[in-house]
């Protein structure tokens, strides 16, 4: 790969999972027309949803999942000494996700209800820079293919990377879907950041921000238009809560 | 322009015959708000049965078909290490039904934004030139302010403009085009009572005014208001969203990015529109924020749609739709705000009523 | 239902057309270039400092070459394909028809990508864009250029002018601050514009570095050092707003019109045409209005400093 005065290499690239589905880590093999495209920009090293081969001399790790075992941290403190970049490679990376719903019990209590009488370690759920140091984040539940192949190029031409700052709202006004508000229902659309081009409230879900905030956001005013609709503030606390992405936000609040 | 007459049976026929033989768009119902309200929005239409002739109006504005949301500027063929430019700016043909009056004036004022200036966009021109416009008139919504902006009816800027009349509509042909397809169809010259009913339907429009907005003088007052604490007051309010930038038929600002295509081939230059209300309108390379504050970004909408730019000849270029009133979630509304304004200022002046940030 | 079948016929726009239909390209009658680049090749780079890099770039084709005209204090649309577009000012001579120099800092992605970028690399120009220095209405007059840090880079254009031109001014003065000795860019040129071209250039900095025996302080501080008539001289400043705002009341204290102080403002910007609003200083354009003002609209202009 060159261009008069530049030249490009390809991405000594490795992905790693932790506590998580895999879903995002998948994405990477979707999106099949520009999938040749995409992992000609990689040298894969070390991904075992795409390849059986295991190198340790990678430069960029995507590291999806969250941290909720000691091994899970002894691994990624590993991954972090070896990685140039770091990128925390989907929600339950970015924000510990789904999985910290379990930080809302008793320790030890849902491994007892899952798994009873079994001997199993879990501790409450981390999100990756909770841990190790993060270079990158990529947000998302899962994440955007389209938005990952973007950044991979980034990464690849050496251009900075900007996830968009504006909430998804903009992205569903283009749509010209109809705003989840006037159906009746909390979205938090207004307050995540956007870059997943809207698909949840195309599809007349609403959004529960797995995206994160986006920056700068006017959160008395978001409280002040679901209780002005009269909505119910449990369904707020609930969305707020399930990806767990608004922790920091909604402590400010508090 | 020349007067017709059509029964509404006709007309059907003629809407049919050519949003079958054309890319259509035109008011259908999406949906059906919380309150039993049904929710309109423009889409693209196969017959003449999924056209919403009685529509209140649309969430979104008909902008997107001349400005849309998101257009490719250029292409860069890269190639043994060096690149090509390619622009395309040429548009296939559409047609769009159901636009209001106010709908078409802000056509108008994008002509002039777009086409007048030193440089005029030939993306722009494209689009508004193989765009077929058929306008309709309406009675007027409980929060409509175009009559305000004196934008409740439209002397140019269509192809044709119906008005309701009862039984039939009444056409103004603006377009050789739409004269030569409507030979087809059953019309008639106008008589003395179709002109009487015109006037009629006119005037029930233009009474049917239920909010107004004193815009007189707003220019000055908006530059004299520029440090006033409504800007605060509703910037607190704000959410940032753009929302009310995007349902707006008249916001053209954007942003421009570059990106390479995957395959490194490649790389497209992608114009967005973008909303000063956002928060990183007016920032510079290496950080800076021009405006750092919601107040000052939300003023400065105010300032553009209500104020104009010097490119623009100074005109205001809001055409009293109230669309960004109704999408917004944070209940802000040019009928308010001005109001506020104003209000501040003759408290100032006077120094006899309270400021409203004072309530 | 209707049998009838209207096509409504594809209309081209033809760029020639509407060259032609439209009013003139920039207040000049050229080709219409409002989105397609003049391709060029970047021919030497010159490192100033570690964050300023100065580079020397040529139009390929020959037509488009002779057909780029400017006027000192104007800027151009320097695009990166695939990085994105950046404002920058011209650094160059306008009489220097072969050559355009940008000096240029690294600051967002666009220009940290040009720093890596070899000679020979090719990028494309739009413009040039906006206002420029009344070099003419000055003629005649004394001249006070200052600068503050990366203000040097827009001060050059008329610096070039003033040299080519130098007996049309009196006395020319060029007051130029840094923050640090290594920041000041240019050095080389320093003898030259002294020795030959009779400018007498003071330069501050604010904080002294080993081997500098120059003056520390703020630039106001270098006005002790100079006597001008007020009252018969022209400004150029260029600079960070708050250092431009300090320089300028400085000046109308010391009695000089505020329609003679020029100004040159920074804003986002992503057209360069006045069509994307990102740059709007009050209900002024920087981009086609500026981004040279005097300063007497400058303080009409709301949230200009």
């Amino acid at each position: 790969m060159k261009q008069k005065g530049f030249t490009f290499e390809k991405l000594k690239f490795a992905s790693f999972d932790f506590t998580c589905c895999e879903g995002c880590q998948l994405q990477l093999a979707n999106r099949e027309s520009t999938l040749p495209d995409f992992l000609g920009l990689l040298d894969i090293r070390n991904f075992r949803e795409i390849s059986s081969e295991r190198h340790d001399d990678y430069d960029i790790a995507f590291v999806e999942g969250s941290i909720s075992r000691s091994d899970e941290v002894t691994r990624l403190q590993a991954i972090r000494k070896q990685a140039k970049i770091l990128v925390a490679f989907g929600t339950c990376a970015c924000f510990g996700g789904v999985n910290s719903l379990k930080n809302r019990f008793a320790e030890g209590q849902p491994a007892a209800e899952v798994y009873p009488g079994m001997q199993v370690e879990s501790l409450p759920v981390r999100k990756i820079s909770d841990v190790v140091t993060v270079d990158f984040s990529i947000p998302g539940c899962p994440v955007a293919k389209e938005e990952v192949e973007r950044i991979v190029v980034s990464l690849v031409t050496g251009s900075l990377i900007a996830l968009p700052k504006y909430p998804v709202c903009m992205e569903c006004k283009a749509r010209l879907n109809t705003c989840l508000f006037d159906l009746g229902e909390i979205c938090l659309g207004p307050i995540t950041r956007a870059g997943c081009d809207a698909v949840c409230t195309t599809g007349k879900t609403a959004c529960l921000g797995c995206r994160g905030p986006a920056e700068d956001i006017n959160m008395p005013a978001f409280l002040e238009l679901v209780k002005e609709r009269g909505l119910k503030e449990e369904d707020l606390r609930e969305k707020l809560a399930f990806h767990n992405a608004f922790e920091a936000v909604a402590a400010n609040e508090t | 322009m020349i007067y017709k007459v059509i029964s509404k049976h006709e007309f059907r026929k003629f809407i049919d015959a050519l949003v079958r033989s054309n890319t259509s768009f035109g008011p259908r119902r999406v949906d059906t708000d919380s309150n039993a309200e049904p929710v309109y929005q423009f889409q693209p239409v196969t017959s003449v049965e999924d056209v919403a002739f009685d529509y209140s109006v649309t969430k979104s504005s008909a902008k997107h078909f001349f400005l849309p949301f998101r257009e490719e500027l250029s292409r860069f063929d890269i190639r043994d290490g060096e690149w090509e430019q390619k622009i395309n700016y040429n548009s296939d043909p559409v047609v769009v039904i159901g636009l209001r009056a106010c709908d078409i004036s802000a056509l108008n004022i994008l002509d002039d934004v777009l086409l007048n200036g030193h440089f005029p966009s030939p993306y722009y021109l494209a689009r508004r030139k193989n765009t077929f416009v058929i306008g309709f008139d309406h009675l007027p919504m409980a929060d409509c302010f175009c009559k305000s902006m004196n934008h409740h009816t439209v002397p140019t800027g269509f192809n044709l403009f119906c008005s309701d009349i009862g039984e039939d509509y009444y056409l103004a042909i603006n377009s050789s085009k739409a004269f030569n397809f409507l030979k087809e169809f059953e019309t008639r010259e106008p008589e003395y009572e179709d002109n009487c009913r015109l006037v009629e339907r006119r005037k029930e429009v233009s009474n049917g005014f239920k909010t107004h907005i004193d815009v007189t003088g707003l220019p000055a007052i908006l530059d004299i208001e520029f440090d006033s604490p409504v800007w605060e007051k509703w910037g607190a309010k704000c959410l940032n969203c753009g929302t009310c930038a995007m349902v707006c038929p008249t916001c053209y600002c954007y942003s421009v990015d570059d990106s390479f295509d995957t395959d490194m081939k490649g790389a497209s230059r992608q114009k967005r529109l973008y909303s000063c209300n956002l928060v990183d309108f007016a920032v510079v390379a290496g950080g800076h924020n021009f405006r750092p504050k919601n107040g000052d970004r939300l003023k400065y909408r105010y300032y553009h749609q209500h104020r104009g730019f010097a490119e623009n000849a100074n005109q205001q270029i809001c055409v009293g739709c109230n669309r960004c009133g109704r999408a917004c979630l944070a209940g802000i509304n040019p009928k308010d705000v001005i109001n506020d304004l104003r209000m501040e200022k003759e408290s100032c002046m006077k120094c006899v009523s309270s400021s409203p940030d004072k309530r | 239902m209707h049998e009838v079948r209207f096509v409504i016929p594809r209309q081209e726009i033809n760029r020639e057309d509407f060259a032609s239909s439209a009013p003139d390209f920039n207040r000049r009658s050229e080709v219409m270039n409002t989105d397609r680049g003049f391709k060029c090749s970047i021919t030497n780079i010159v490192r100033l400092t570690g964050q300023e890099k100065l580079f020397q770039l040529r139009i390929i084709d020959p037509t488009e070459r002779s057909l780029f005209r400017f006027k000192p204090g104007q800027f151009l649309m320097l695009e990166l394909p695939g990085y994105g577009e950046v404002p920058i000012s011209i650094s160059s001579s306008n009489s220097n028809h072969e050559f355009l120099e940008l000096c240029i800092r690294k600051a967002g992605h666009v220009t940290t990508a040009l720093f890596t970028i070899e000679e020979g690399a090719q990028v494309a120009i739009r413009g040039p864009f906006g206002s420029s220095f009344p070099m003419d209405e000055m003629a005649g007059s004394n001249v006070l250029l200052i600068a503050g840090g990366l203000g040097i880079a827009p001060l050059r254009a008329p610096l070039f002018w003033i040299n080519e031109h130098r007996d049309r001014f009196g006395d020319v003065n060029v007051l130029y601050g840094a923050k640090v000795p290594s920041q000041l860019l240019f050095t080389y040129q320093f003898d030259e514009w002294k020795m030959i071209n009779h400018i007498n250039l003071h330069t501050i900095v604010e904080r002294a570095e080993e081997g500098w025996t120059g003056r520390t302080g703020m630039i106001t501080d270098l006005f002790e050092d100079i006597s001008i008539d007020m009252k018969k001289t022209w400004a150029i400043v260029c600079g960070p707003p708050v250092m431009f705002k300090v320089v300028c009341s400085h000046l109308d204290r010391l009695g000089m019109p505020m329609n003679r102080m020029f100004v040159s403002l920074e804003r986002r910007m992503h057209c360069g045409m006045g069509k994307c609003c990102r740059c709007m200083v009050g209900s002024t354009f920087t981009c086609v209005d500026g981004p040279v003002f005097d300063y007497w609209s400058v303080m009409n202009l709301k949230e200009a400093i």
